[in-house]
Formats: C-alpha cells, sequence, structure tokens
C-alpha cells in the first residue's frame, strides 16, 4: 500500500517548503537573528548559533536534525528559557522569552523524573512548584494524558518499576502538565532500542494528534525526523547555521511499516543525509 | 498439544529456577552466619587459650568467662540498682541522643547553607576544614570548663562530634544534585527554597544518612569522652571506676555494652535509611 501523495523531487520540496515558512502569518515562535557564544574551558569562544532565523507556526510539529555541536540543543535551551542569546530575538505568541515560561513544556534526553517520587507526583509536579496554578481541570488533563500514554495503573508506583519507554513517557505528560502552548523535546528516544524508540514515535505522534500542541523536536535520526515532523530543519556545525528547511508531505496519522519504500520518504531521507554529510 | 506440554514444560522450569534460587539465597546465608559464628568462636577459643598457656594475670587481660561474668552482674539486677548497666547506659544514651540530634540538625543547616550559597561556602569552609582536621576530643577540657561536669558538656561533646559528618555531607550531598533535575525545576519556574525542598535534599538524602550513621557512633563516643574527664554517671564513669579497681572485667563488660549499643543504633539509622530512601541506586535504572 502506497499513500496517495505525489512525490515531488527532493529539490522542489526544500524549495517550497523554505517559501512556505517564510510566508507563514504571525507565527508562534520568532526567532530572529540569534546569535549565541559559548566561552570554553580553554578560554576560547564558540560560535554556537550564528545568526538563525526560524518561524514556528502553531500546532506545527518541527524536527532539528544536525551532526554533534550544531547548535540544536542550544537552540532548544534558548526557547526553554534555560540559557540567553547574546544577540537576536526570540518570541513566543508576541511576547520576548528572556526565561523560562508557563507556556513551554520540556522533555529532556533522559527521562529526568524524581526517583522519590511515584508517577503521579511527579507528572503533578509542574503544578505543585513555581506558584502555577492548579486546577481541577488542568489535573483532570493530566490523568487523561495518563491515560494515552498508557500509564493507567502505574500512578502509584515509582520510576525505577516502569520500563525505560515508560518513563519517557511519563516525562512527557509532565511536560504537557501545564498545558503549554509549546513542547521542546531534545532527543527523547535516543536512549531506547530501536523497536522500542519506534513504538514511541507512534505513540508521541498520537499525543501530538490529540493534544494540538507545537512541538519542536531534536533528534539523530532521520527516519525518526521525517516519521514525526511537518517540517524538518538541518543544521550545520560551528557556527550553528541553518542550512535547509524541509516540509515533510506525507498524511498522517503516519504509519512506520508505510514509510518503507515510500518515495516522498526516500526522495526527503536522502536529501537530508546528502545535507549532513 | 505439544504447544500445551512445552508451556507447561516452561513454567514449571521457571518454577523450578525460582526456587532453586531462593534456595541458594538461603543457603548462602546460613554460610554466612555460620563463617561468622565460626569465626566469633575461634576468636574466644584464642583468647581464652592465650590467657590460660601464657598464664597472663586477670589484671591485664581476663578470660572471656570472667568478662561474661562481670556482663551478667550488671545485667541480672534491678533496673534502678546503681550495680546494673541500666542507669549508666540510659545517661550515656540519653546525652548522646541529644548531642545527636543537636549536631546532626546544626550540621543540616550549616552544609545546607554552604551549599546554597557560594558566600557561606567561603566564609566557613576554611573554619570547616580547620576543625576538622583538629582532633575534637582534645576540645573536650575546654568544654567541661565551660558546660561543667554535667549533662551540659555530654551533649554539647556529643553535638560538636555529630555535628562535621552531617555539615560534610549535607553540603557534598547538596552539590552532587544532578544538573538535570536542578534544570528541571528552573524550567518549571521554581523558587530555590522548592527546588531545595523538592529536588536538592531529596537528592543528599544518601549521604545525609551516611552522615547520620557516622554521626551518631561519634556523639556516643563524644558522650563517653566527657564522662571520662569527671562526670557523675554514664558509661565512661562506669569504666573509670573499673579501672580504679584494676576491675579488668568490668572495662571489658562495659565495652561489650557499648560495641553492641553502637552496633543496635546502626541499625537502626539503616532501618530508617532503607524504608525512607528505597528509590536510591534505583534511580537510573
Amino acid at each position: 500500500m502506497t499513500f496517495a501523495v505525489d512525490a515531488p523531487t527532493a529539490a522542489g520540496i526544500g524549495a517550497a517548503a523554505v517559501a512556505k515558512t517564510q510566508a507563514a502569518h504571525s507565527p508562534l515562535i520568532a526567532v530572529k537573528d540569534v546569535v549565541k557564544i559559548y566561552p570554553t574551558v580553554a578560554g576560547e569562544a564558540v560560535l554556537a548559533l550564528d545568526h538563525v532565523n526560524l518561524n514556528i507556526g502553531e500546532g506545527e510539529f518541527v524536527c532539528l536534525v544536525g551532526p554533534s555541536g550544531c547548535g540544536k540543543t542550544t537552540l532548544l535551551r534558548l526557547l526553554a528559557g534555560l540559557d540567553t542569546s547574546d544577540h537576536g530575538t526570540s518570541s513566543l505568541a508576541g511576547k520576548a522569552l528572556n526565561g523560562p515560561s508557563e507556556e513551554v513544556g520540556v522533555v529532556f534526553q533522559q527521562a529526568n523524573l524524581l526517583p522519590w517520587f511515584t508517577v503521579m507526583e511527579n507528572v503533578l509536579l509542574p503544578l505543585r512548584v513555581g506558584g502555577a496554578r492548579k486546577t481541577e481541570q488542568l489535573i483532570g488533563q493530566i490523568k487523561a494524558l495518563l491515560k494515552v500514554a498508557g500509564l493507567e495503573g502505574f500512578e502509584n508506583k515509582y520510576p525505577y518499576e516502569l520500563s525505560g519507554g515508560m518513563q519517557q513517557r511519563a516525562a512527557i505528560v509532565r511536560a504537557l502538565a501545564r498545558d503549554p502552548k509549546l513542547l521542546l523535546m531534545d532527543e527523547p528516544f535516543g536512549a531506547l532500542d530501536a523497536l522500542t524508540r519506534e513504538r514511541m514515535n507512534a505513540e508521541l505522534q498520537r499525543i501530538w494528534m490529540a493534544s494540538g500542541k507545537t512541538v519542536v523536536l531534536i533528534t539523530h535520526s532521520i527516519d525518526e525526523a521525517i516519521f514525526l515532523g511537518d517540517r524538518i530543519i538541518v543544521m550545520s556545525p560551528r557556527p550553528g547555521r541553518i542550512v535547509r528547511e524541509l516540509k515533510v508531505d506525507l498524511p498522517r496519522p503516519r504509519v512506520a511499516t508505510e514509510m518503507l519504500g515510500n518515495e516522498t520518504h526516500t526522495a526527503l531521507a536522502r536529501e537530508i543525509r546528502m545535507l549532513l554529510e | 498439544m505439544t504447544d500445551i506440554r512445552t508451556q507447561s514444560n516452561a513454567m514449571e522450569m521457571i518454577a523450578l529456577s525460582s526456587a532453586a534460587e531462593k534456595n541458594r539465597l538461603r543457603n548462602v546465608r546460613f554460610r554466612n552466619i555460620g563463617i561468622g559464628f565460626a569465626g566469633f568462636l575461634t576468636l574466644i577459643l584464642v583468647w581464652k587459650l592465650s590467657v590460660n598457656l601464657l598464664s597472663v594475670p586477670s589484671y591485664i587481660l581476663p578470660a572471656p568467662e570472667q568478662v561474661v561474668v562481670a556482663l551478667w552482674s550488671g545485667i541480672a539486677v534491678p533496673v534502678s540498682s546503681p550495680l546494673g548497666w541500666y542507669l549508666p547506659l540510659w545517661s550515656t544514651m540519653s546525652n548522646a541522643l541529644a548531642g545527636f540530634l543537636i549536631g546532626a540538625l546544626l550540621g543540616l543547616f550549616f552544609g545546607s547553607l554552604m551549599a546554597e550559597f557560594r558566600a557561606v561556602e567561603t566564609a566557613l569552609m576554611p573554619y570547616a576544614f580547620a576543625l576538622q582536621s583538629l582532633p575534637k576530643v582534645a576540645i573536650a577540657p575546654l568544654i567541661v570548663i565551660w558546660c561543667g561536669f554535667g549533662d551540659g558538656s555530654k551533649i554539647a561533646m556529643a553535638a560538636l562530634l555529630a555535628f562535621f559528618p552531617m555539615m560534610v555531607n549535607t553540603f557534598a550531598g547538596m552539590r552532587a544534585a544532578e544538573v538535570e533535575r536542578i534544570e528541571l525545576m528552573k524550567v518549571l519556574s521554581a523558587s530555590r527554597l522548592e527546588t531545595y525542598r523538592l529536588v536538592k535534599l531529596p537528592s543528599a538524602a544518601p549521604y545525609i544518612f551516611a552522615g547520620l550513621d557516622m554521626g551518631i557512633v561519634y556523639a556516643l563516643l563524644g558522650t563517653i569522652v566527657a564522662e571520662f574527664l569527671g562526670a557523675q554517671e554514664g558509661m565512661g564513669v562506669a569504666i573509670t571506676k573499673a579501672q580504679a579497681v584494676t576491675d579488668v572485667a568490668g572495662v571489658f563488660a562495659a565495652l561489650v555494652v557499648l560495641g553492641i549499643t553502637g552496633i543496635l543504633l546502626h541499625l537502626i539509622v539503616r532501618r530508617v535509611e532503607r524504608s525512607l530512601i528505597h528509590w536510591a541506586d534505583r534511580g537510573k535504572r
């Protein structure tokens, strides 16, 4: 079975995507001319991000790919409010992003659950700290999310009693606890085995389609980027720059087995591969 | 049909192997207890033989049975008898525990403060190091001058000795808190106090318990040292009294009582630790 999609040439996709992004009206996230310089221990300065411009629309799923040290994580940390840029501005829904925001949820590389809390206590943590509002509605939403994430019945377990995949799903639920507009994910499935990872991708797609959040996901896996992304941003290392934006024209929900041999998929994968060499 | 048979075979094998594993663990435990017991018996035997064969006088090293007699003479008396272990042990224990509590809380407080504020660390670290390297029992005479021969100096001594392991371990434990967990709290705009209470303190818990474990034994040590310096009651006094009449068996018996007390305190701390921080060492699995 194949997708009922016309597969344009690889070059065509790239050009179309760039044109489309620039035209996006009032994006949820606007990153303008952002520069980030890191001092190293040796005393040199590393240009981690070199005049990066990026617009992300509401509800969009954007994947950042690029070799190690290309500034993907730096960009994500800026959006998470964990770092500040040395030049340029970034904004969320028109408001400048200068620090952590209630409207941003973050999923780390490791599940990063607090081992002394149960799953329920972990996913409720965002409502407990930082002066967050703790409404019945949000708690109800979290319970529903736990169900979607297949964690029902595990609420009172401790993280060490869960598999790696379950821990990471709990971390995703926690990131969504405050009902943020934006979900940032830094290689969330990198530590999982290939099969679990594939299943997690499908589940993330399901959670994303159900929640309608805007997602920015960093990944090393080209397949993961194509499977999940509406748009793929390819970055180059040192100085970190955006070299290409590619639109993924594949219908949803996407199914992993149908990706194999799909023409659009193959063309995109080949192009990204070539950009990364 | 063959399917069912292989399946039940597999189940049987699983049951058998888990039973075998249980058996093995039980055997290991029995063997360890056996080794411990054999070692203890050998020690007593060597002790007894060397006392007899080398005809060591009992004011140098009493025979094991003399120690047992001395121990028993302190046990087989009414609880309120001045000849029993009960009164001095109660005195020593209550002072040691009071001092331990004070010292541990102060250690927790200053350790947290130093870990949380660089300025406090810079200001206090030199003194902490200086005091740490000083043999603290050497301060005991000074403390007796300040606090007198009563319970005050014993509690102060116990607190002083319990303070340092607690302070150092709290400090080290809080500094060892994982960066990712602190960043999580930062992303959530958590306050400093929230991060301390919900992340740093639990992160430091295994270190803090190691500090408590050391602290409780040190508190006992501190109390006894203060008692040596001219107190009216306590195990330290019982030891010096026995020493005064070269009742070496009595000294040994007192040491046995203190040794067992120390082991019990240690076991209590371990027990509390295991039930409170059951998640430790398993968090990353």
